[in-house]
């Protein structure tokens, strides 16, 4: 089949925009026989200019199980295609045509996403939702990004999931171009092309990018530079149909007596084995100080902690600094000042609480909740630990000082359980009070909204994993979410005392230290907890473990994790994220890094999609040095982003 | 695979940071007692099958914290549990007085015909005691709730209480799946029935039954 024979067709419409690995849901008035069956989604431009969403069963799509032709019409269902694929009509094919689901544009009131985001509902009449689909690659933000090229939109009051038209075929200009008529490759068409298909299996990220660039030229400063207008579709489909072989590691093929379900997953790039380093030394550690005691090069000190956390020897020192206790550029002779007011401060707010009468007590029962609360979890702090075993182990009453000391020093907060295990592995390695407060409070700086009363910080934290999982493995995150884990409730106890019930008094030395130099990036606990559960993905998948075996299976982790390989490992995993072609601005949001202001917010959108006479040149962003993925987005290139899905194809 | 089991039900402990939820399950699940418990985070559960009038039913008994912060998240877990274990402190009036909450807690996130029962606990320390055992049964009165006192650590009654919570359950159950057949005895007289069957033991003479 070649492209011309497309051509050639007078009566064909247009698929402006296809999402593969839709799952119809629902729909009134058909049969059920026709439901949760996998198909594709579609935008399509009909013959008359009118445009309607449309979505057709995989079974049609794939319908002649010849691989040169099965792997032609994959590819042809991405981008421009001809309504009927010639030569394969069968009584099947009829069938399956029967199954379509069109809802024209025009006819569309409201549509909203729900459940988080992968499921979209569509309707034609005030409170009725004529069809359900779910996204089971990805999610359905694209599909609406784009789909609000075409619709004017907006959001309702009582209900931000849920969009209301108030105003159809809102359409851009300005990229209404097919792949094909954006000629990227300019010279010796065929010798590029096939350039760009050999390259593709041995250097796929620069070929990918080289080809992104040569699209942005195009994109940016229109057609201009091309000269000798040549139609290219011949080429790349030919490429493409060749190039299939590339494709098979990236997809995975369902084979099943009726159809075949081909699925394009985006991935991620290897994950870099990354050696964890040695330990800071003392010497390096007095070496990095200068005669008076200053850390100058703080940067490189937290870097060196980071790679291989801190030696034994002088964790009691270098720990002050890593919780904000002691000021890295203090001079020794500051320090001592500084010590002597911070220990004056804290015996003057042990004092507050030591001088309260019974009487005083007697009326002050939020007082009276906190100090029982801090004596009950004292006699189950780390008692099997040598350092607070045994009836009337001092350390124990220095440990439940420390803790109503800081409830007077933070009332509002209190005492909430989880604390006393923060402060076991302080105290047991400072030994003194005031310094073993003062840490602490360092520590709970960092994770205090750990603590919050509604829970909003755990929550927040629970959401952003969730969040971090399904991009760097999305396999285990679709199997948590199947299995009613999706809120990732299991992972609580980890993040509430940052993993102090995993590890041992040793390993959770090293892991602490190393999370608090806030390396490599923001939330780093979070990708520490991605790694956990990456490492556990295939006990979770393959035994199919339900909600309950999910939750049995993270607790009865705690103390058989190996602290070096899963910071190895998270770090790897940090890459791999950070190198993604298909990064998003909600990933970067969590991981602290500098947004590309990719987002498809519904302004942002929505302006471009109005501004009908607008060119490219108009907008103030540029492609470069951006990640193509989500920037195509914005430039309502349709067939922009399906050159870069097909790519990404090759590419993995 | 063959169930091992006839019956699964799903059990859950609820009450105050420190009655004992832990050492009573641990107690029942491993039948031992170890002082120097750590507090619970977040959620957990243990697995014990027992032999119920010639059935096998296995006992899925969740943990959870106790501090009412942590609510928001427990509280996803009452979902499904078939009966809850309301535990108190004998010798801390608050965790006693919190009962109450408990049970709009559970009003508000469990199933309505859960089956509940009040656990006491610590019972062997007498010298602390700060709530009678009569108080005890007259809020069980008040919420018609079964009741006892326990001690995970001489245990006392533990084994009682899952019994006969299971029991409970179990009969709730077969009532349903047998609606079509209804027997003139009432749970509690069947209860006690069985009951009698077992064989007679110490701490038959020490629970509280209402």
């Amino acid at each position: 089949m070649s492209s011309s024979s497309v051509e050639d067709i007078p009566d064909q419409c247009k698929d402006l925009f296809t999402q593969d690995g839709v799952l119809l849901k629902a729909c009134i008035g058909r049969p059920v026989t026709d439901l949760n069956s996998i198909g594709m989604l579609c935008i399509v431009q009909n013959v008359d200019n009118t445009k309607c969403i449309e979505w057709r069963p995989n079974d049609l799509i794939t319908i002649d199980s010849d691989t040169q032709d099965q792997e032609w019409a994959v590819v042809n269902t991405i981008g421009r295609r001809q309504r009927t694929l010639s030569g394969n009509i069968t009584s099947d094919y009829a069938t399956a045509r029967a199954r379509i689901i069109r809802i024209p544009l025009e006819d569309l009131k409201t549509f909203r996403v729900t459940r988080n985001n992968q499921q979209m509902q569509f309707s034609t009449k005030p409170g009725v939702w004529q069809s359900t689909f779910y996204f089971q690659h990805g999610n359905a933000e694209i599909f609406v990004a784009y789909l609000k090229n075409h619709v004017k939109t907006a959001k309702t009051r009582h209900d931000r999931n849920t969009y209301v038209v108030v105003e159809p075929n809102v359409e851009s200009q300005v990229l209404n171009k097919s792949f094909a008529e954006l000629d990227i490759f300019t010279e010796n068409t065929t010798d590029v092309v096939w350039n760009l298909v050999s390259n593709f299996k041995q250097r796929p990220y620069e070929t990918t990018m080289e080809a992104f660039s040569k699209l942005t030229d195009i994109v940016y400063y229109g057609n201009e530079a091309t000269n000798g207008k040549r139609d290219v579709s011949e080429e790349v489909a030919d490429l493409l149909t060749k190039s299939m072989s590339a494709l098979e590691d990236a997809t995975s093929v369902t084979r099943n007596d009726e159809y075949e379900v081909i699925s394009v997953k985006p991935t991620l790039p290897p994950r870099p084995s990354i050696p964890r380093g040695t330990p800071l030394s003392a010497e390096k550690w007095e070496g990095l100080q200068d005669t008076e005691g200053r850390v100058t090069e703080v940067e490189g000190v937290k870097q060196l902690i980071f790679r291989g956390g801190v030696a034994h020897s002088i964790r009691q020192t270098v720990w002050k600094y890593l919780l904000d206790y002691y000021p890295w550029h203090m001079t020794h002779a500051q320090l001592r000042v500084l010590h002597k007011k911070k220990t004056e401060e804290y015996f003057s707010m042990k004092l507050q609480w030591r001088s309260m009468t019974e009487g005083q007590e007697s009326r002050f029962t939020e007082y009276r909740d906190r100090k029982s609360l801090v004596e009950k979890d004292v006699n189950r702090t780390d008692r099997t630990h040598p350092f607070f075993a045994g009836d009337d182990n001092p350390n124990l009453v220095v440990l439940s000082d420390i803790l109503m000391t800081y409830v007077m020093y933070n009332f509002d907060l209190g005492y909430v359980q989880g604390m006393s295990d923060i402060l076991a592995p302080l105290l047991l390695l400072l030994g003194n009070e005031v310094d073993s407060f003062w840490c602490f409070v360092g520590f709970m700086e960092k994770i205090a909204s750990n603590f919050d009363m509604d829970q909003a910080g755990m929550k927040h934290q629970l959401l952003q994993l969730q969040q971090l999982l399904t991009f760097a493995s999305p396999e285990l995150a679709r199997h948590l979410a199947a299995k009613d884990s999706g809120n990732m409730y299991f992972c609580f106890r980890w993040l509430l005392v940052w993993f102090k019930r995993e590890f041992s008094h040793r390993d959770i030395m090293r892991l602490w230290e190393v999370l608090w130099t806030g390396l490599p990036c923001n939330n780093f606990h979070l990708l520490i907890c991605v790694a956990i559960l990456d490492a556990e993905k295939d006990s979770l998948i393959s035994r199919d473990c339900g909600f309950t075996e999910i939750l049995k299976h993270v607790n009865d982790l705690s103390m058989c994790l190996d602290v070096d390989r899963i910071l190895s490992s998270a770090e790897g995993i940090y890459h791999q994220i950070l190198s993604a072609p298909h990064l998003t601005d909600q990933i970067r949001v969590i991981l602290g890094l500098p947004t590309v202001g990719t987002s498809t917010s519904s302004e942002e959108v929505a302006s471009t999609s109005q501004a009908d006479n607008g060119t490219v040149e108009d907008s103030d962003h540029s492609l470069y040095g951006k990640d193509m993925e989500e920037g195509t987005l914005k430039y309502d290139g349709i067939e922009i982003y399906i050159v870069s899905k097909t790519v990404w194809a090759l590419l993995s | 695979m063959a169930k091992t089991y006839d019956y699964l039900l799903k059990l859950l402990l609820i009450g105050d940071s420190g009655v004992g939820k832990t050492s009573i399950l641990f107690r029942f699940s491993e039948d031992a007692f170890n002082i120097s418990f750590i507090s619970t985070i977040g959620i957990d559960f243990k697995i014990r099958t027992i032999d119920l009038d010639g059935k096998k039913v296995k006992l899925q008994i969740w943990d959870t914290a106790g501090q009412e912060r942590f609510r928001t998240i427990t509280t996803a877990y009452y979902r499904g549990s078939m009966g809850i274990m309301l535990v108190y402190d004998v010798t801390n009036e608050k965790s006693f007085e919190n009962i109450k909450n408990w049970i709009r807690n559970i009003e508000e996130n469990a199933s309505a015909d859960v089956e509940k029962m009040i656990l006491g606990n610590k019972c062997d320390l007498d010298s602390k005691r700060q709530v009678s055992k009569e108080r005890g049964e007259q809020l069980a009165i008040e919420y018609q709730i079964k009741f006892v006192e326990t001690s995970a650590k001489d245990s006392l009654n533990v084994e009682y209480a899952f019994f006969t919570l299971a029991r409970d359950i179990k009969a709730k159950m077969e009532k349903k799946q047998e609606a079509s057949n209804p027997t003139p005895r009432s749970g509690a007289h069947q209860l006690r029935a069985n009951e009698q069957q077992r064989k007679p033991t110490s701490w038959l003479s020490r629970c509280n039954l209402l």
